[in-house]
């Protein structure tokens, strides 16, 4: 299709996404240019700020804590998760449908929830570590070390490699191994020699995207570095808010520069990545049906493991905020059966910034999940066979949000919304949220449309042109109409990550736009533990509703 | 490349495989001897590559035997079943499979490693392969950055690197271009008959298959239709699926009026005809005429087994001439020089290649 020249809607709708992805990081590079928060008039360009927290000893040991986590993340997570593809996708492990769907539940859990699952199931006085102490006479972990945190975010970040490493080996031809296999290797030596260096470069990308999301990480260390006091980057940048007494814009501002200045190169680094992966897949066979290896004896011994890292990552946070959620206190002594009561959820149903976090976390699923992909959607048609440079531009900025942690993007939208002339209204509205949500997971959003756009050829768009319809026509009458099941499937994605998604509205957080996840991060600050108990509770009930939705109509739960 | 010194006869017995309610192969029995070639010949779907699957041990059949010379690979009833790896095979895939990761040296050389072969013998035997193979220069090379046809010959050159008993091959040619593959189909024959290799192919192009194999098995739905050489397969076919299956054919439907010795008379609406009888005839049944293309013959007047036609069209094929003819309902086709006369054109279909099969069982290919 000839590329016209302008097209208004098109041209609105790039406008429109420049504007939003490129004003808050904009305003967060000027303001980290500035001695003071860009609101006080008496501010001065200088690299004041950053010379105050390259001084700062904290701010050093917050990034090497970040580096350390997120490396431990990629030793554990990665041997794992490749170990965990290869027995769903090549072996006959018992229960493989359970498994698969298991183990997706702690991508859709959202992080704070889990850390503080660990902490009232293995935390000093957690009900496990309590019964640990009566077996054992002490509690043999302990989880608020720095270690602990790594290893923590190192097995709920299983699921992401397993994502990887089990697509690239469900599309390596069966063909390959099965030349090795006649050639005179033993399934073993298949695994070591063909498939394993052959699932490489999806292995590489899992690693850098494991990496690049420990780097992220905000609600883990948030949540069980306290106690010890080990700060990350992003829990660093939190507590700089109060440190000064004044709000430090300024030095927040420089700390997110420097998280971005780590995070960008990452995700250019994965979207290279991702396209020399496709170089093997280009070679792939016939796909004949997979003779699964039999593993005898051993697959009860690799379902015990998997079993084993289930529980651990899943069984034991929920359980532990299940049972949190319905006793008035815990701790050593108390007996389960007479603390037991409904008073905490009572408690919140009578908070109205509560109910209102609820209702206006439904709503930013359910509604703006469908507006948000409205947008995503308008997008990807804008960019749709268009071999412009619009379209290439428009590859390029749906990636920078994906670098900008959620609390950033929170932080920046907050500003936007306080000081920019006409947009002061909609601070206190669920349309902050929406629209700072929206942005952050741009990047995910235009993946899901975009997979949906590639499914349809483009041969059923060119008969529409040569049958005589417009370019407008056909993307009303063809393109939107092929991908309504696609839409559809991102919408319910797209309503897990909303009712997920916690750290972008901290900031945003005020009297009208309480979302649950937010919710939590300011009642764990002032630590009503019952609260964030029962809350939580919820939160993991309407991420279930969404993901029993996602499992009843087959969607599939990555792109 | 070393020729292979003790070659054994491959022997597939009575083989059964289903998928649920889906029977794939029932009953297959075949041999391969020394250095002969043999070709699966068969639709989709027709069990060709299955059985070759099975006999790589890439598929699990349910009934039967094969064996290898001394070597039992599956026997049903002893309960054998050789792992893939220790069956010793060469198998060169439909698509190659040729690891994308590996340099074409490497690729080739994969099979010596397994076996433990040392260092300079996998470099003498590999180059050898390689330069049999015409592939000497390209060693270094990644298998994306050759040739659907290189990538082939390195296909092979794997496949025999390690001197197999027998070499399977699995449509070999079918991913090349049409003008390649018959190049391709002269080359590998040759390099077959200069190896001196035991090969099992799979094809459904009958042409190939007659080409490239000293025996031919034609199968149908799981079954053997037909084993021969390509010139009995082509000339006596004895059942109407292979003769409609091994080349291209006239059809004149109509019915038995007589039958003496072997021969039967085919009646039509304005027309009759002698023909060889094939299958169960009776007289006044319903039949079919079958004759091969070529054997239709453009005649100058009338005569024994004639038919005055209509010239439809002409197409003008390069290398010789197509035209179309029309007698009542019935369309024939035939090659040469078109003589017309006043009372239209004579063809003329000889007694002994004229087929008649009864017309109850059609699953005519063509």
């Amino acid at each position: 299709m000839i590329a016209r020249s302008f097209s208004i809607p098109r041209t609105m709708v790039v406008a429109i996404t420049v504007l939003v992805i490129f004003m808050p990081i904009g305003l967060i590079f000027w303001q980290s240019l500035l001695n003071a928060p860009f609101f006080n008039p008496a501010h001065r360009y200088g690299l004041d700020s950053y010379a105050f927290i390259f001084e700062d000893g904290d701010f050093w040991s917050a990034f090497g804590n970040s580096v350390v986590i997120a490396a431990g993340m990629v030793l554990i997570a990665l041997p794992l998760g490749a170990a965990l593809a290869f027995l769903l996708t090549r072996t006959d492990l018992p229960a493989q449908r359970w498994v698969e769907v298991l183990v997706l539940i702690p991508v859709f859990v959202s992080p704070m929830v889990l850390a503080f699952g660990y902490v009232v199931a293995m935390g000093p006085v957690g009900f496990y570590s309590l019964w640990a102490k009566s077996l054992f006479g002490d509690v043999p972990w302990n989880i608020y070390s720095l270690a602990s945190i790594a290893v923590i975010a190192g097995l709920t970040h299983v699921p992401h490699v397993y994502l990887y490493s089990s697509a690239a080996l469900k599309s390596l031809g069966s063909d390959v191994e099965e030349a090795a296999r006649v050639a005179g290797a033993n399934p073993l030596q298949v695994a070591w020699n063909v498939s394993l260096p052959m699932t490489m470069p999806a292995l590489f990308y899992a690693a850098v995207l494991v990496f690049f999301l420990g780097f992220e990480l905000f609600g883990l260390p948030l949540v069980l570095g306290d106690p010890e006091g080990h700060l990350v980057l992003s829990t660093y940048l939190f507590k700089l808010t109060n440190k000064l007494g004044t709000p430090s814009y300024h030095l927040m501002a420089a700390v997110a520069v420097c998280i971005v200045a780590v995070t960008f190169p990452l995700v250019l680094l994965q979207r290279w990545l991702l396209r020399t992966a496709g170089k093997y897949v280009s070679v792939k066979g016939k796909a004949t049906r997979q003779k699964l290896l039999p593993l005898g004896g051993w697959r009860w011994v690799a379902l015990a493991i998997v079993a084993l890292w289930l529980v651990f990552t899943i069984v034991v946070p929920i359980s532990g905020i299940a049972l949190r959620a319905f006793v008035e206190q815990w701790g050593e002594g108390v007996k389960l059966s007479e603390v037991l009561t409904l008073d905490n959820f009572r408690e919140v149903f009578d908070q109205a910034d509560q109910v209102r976090a609820i209702i206006n976390t439904l709503l930013i699923g359910v509604v703006g999940g469908a507006l948000a992909v409205a947008c995503y959607t308008a997008i990807g048609l804008a960019g749709h066979r268009q071999r412009g440079g619009v379209a290439k531009i428009l590859d390029y900025i749906v990636l920078i949000p994906r670098a900008i942690p959620g609390l950033l993007a929170g932080l920046a939208f907050l500003w936007i919304f306080l000081f920019v002339p006409g947009l002061k209204e909609l601070r206190n509205s669920i349309f902050s949220i929406w629209l700072a949500y929206t942005v952050v997971w741009l990047a995910y959003g235009m993946r899901l449309i975009s997979s949906a756009l590639l499914q349809i050829g483009p041969e059923l768009e060119e008969s529409a042109r040569t049958a005589g319809a417009s370019s407008r026509r056909v993307l009303t009458d063809v393109t939107v109409p092929l991908i309504r099941f696609g839409l559809l499937a991102s919408w319910l994605l797209v309503f897990m990550i909303f009712e997920r998604e916690y750290s972008t509205g901290v900031y945003l957080l005020g009297q009208g736009t309480e979302v649950i996840g937010s919710m939590l991060v300011s009642l764990w600050g002032g630590g009503a533990i019952d609260q964030v108990a029962a809350l939580s509770l919820i939160n993991i009930a309407l991420v279930a509703v969404g993901l029993a939705a996602a499992l009843r109509f087959g969607v599939r739960l990555h792109e | 490349m070393n020729k292979p010194q003790s070659k054994q006869q491959l022997v597939v017995e009575d083989l059964h495989l289903a998928y649920g309610s889906n029977r794939i192969l029932q009953g297959v029995s075949m041999t391969l001897n020394p250095g002969e070639v043999v070709a699966l010949l068969g639709a989709s779907g027709s069990g060709k590559t299955t059985l070759l699957r099975s006999v790589a041990g890439l598929e699990q059949p349910n009934e039967g035997r094969i064996a290898i010379g001394g070597t039992v690979l599956y026997d049903s009833s002893a309960g054998v079943d050789l792992p893939v790896e220790k069956r010793n095979l060469g198998l060169v895939f439909q698509s190659y499979a040729l690891w994308p990761h590996r340099s074409v040296f490497e690729n080739v050389a994969y099979g010596l490693r397994l076996r433990g072969t040392n260092a300079a013998e996998i470099d003498k035997r590999v180059s050898e392969a390689l330069s049999n193979l015409g592939l000497g220069a390209l060693a270094k090379r990644l298998p994306h950055q050759l040739s659907g046809g290189q990538q082939q010959r390195v296909a092979i050159a794997r496949a025999l690197v390690y001197n197999p008993p027998v070499v399977l091959m699995d449509e070999p040619l079918s991913n090349l271009d049409a003008k390649l593959r018959e190049e391709a189909r002269a080359w590998l024959r040759e390099l077959i008959v200069r190896l001196n290799l035991s090969a099992l192919v799979v094809t459904h192009d009958q042409t190939e298959a007659m080409a490239m194999a000293d025996r031919i098995l034609l199968l149908n739905s799981g079954r053997i239709e037909q084993q021969g050489t390509p010139e009995e397969m082509y000339s006596r076919p004895q059942t109407r699926f292979t003769a409609e299956f091994m080349g291209s054919n006239n059809h004149l439907p109509g019915r038995v009026a007589q039958l003496v010795d072997g021969r039967a008379m085919l009646e039509g609406e304005g027309w009759r005809l002698w023909g060889a009888a094939r299958g169960a005839l009776r007289v006044g049944a319903d039949a079919t005429g079958v004759i091969r293309l070529e054997r239709t013959r453009i005649a100058n007047g009338s005569g024994e087994n004639r038919l005055r036609t209509a010239l439809v069209t002409g197409m003008f094929l390069g290398d010789r001439k197509e035209n179309l003819f029309e007698l009542g309902a019935l369309r024939l086709r035939c090659y040469g020089d078109v003589r017309t006369s006043d009372d239209g054109c004579y063809l003329e279909l000889p007694a002994d290649d004229l087929w008649i099969f009864p017309t109850e069982v059609s699953h005519g290919n063509t």
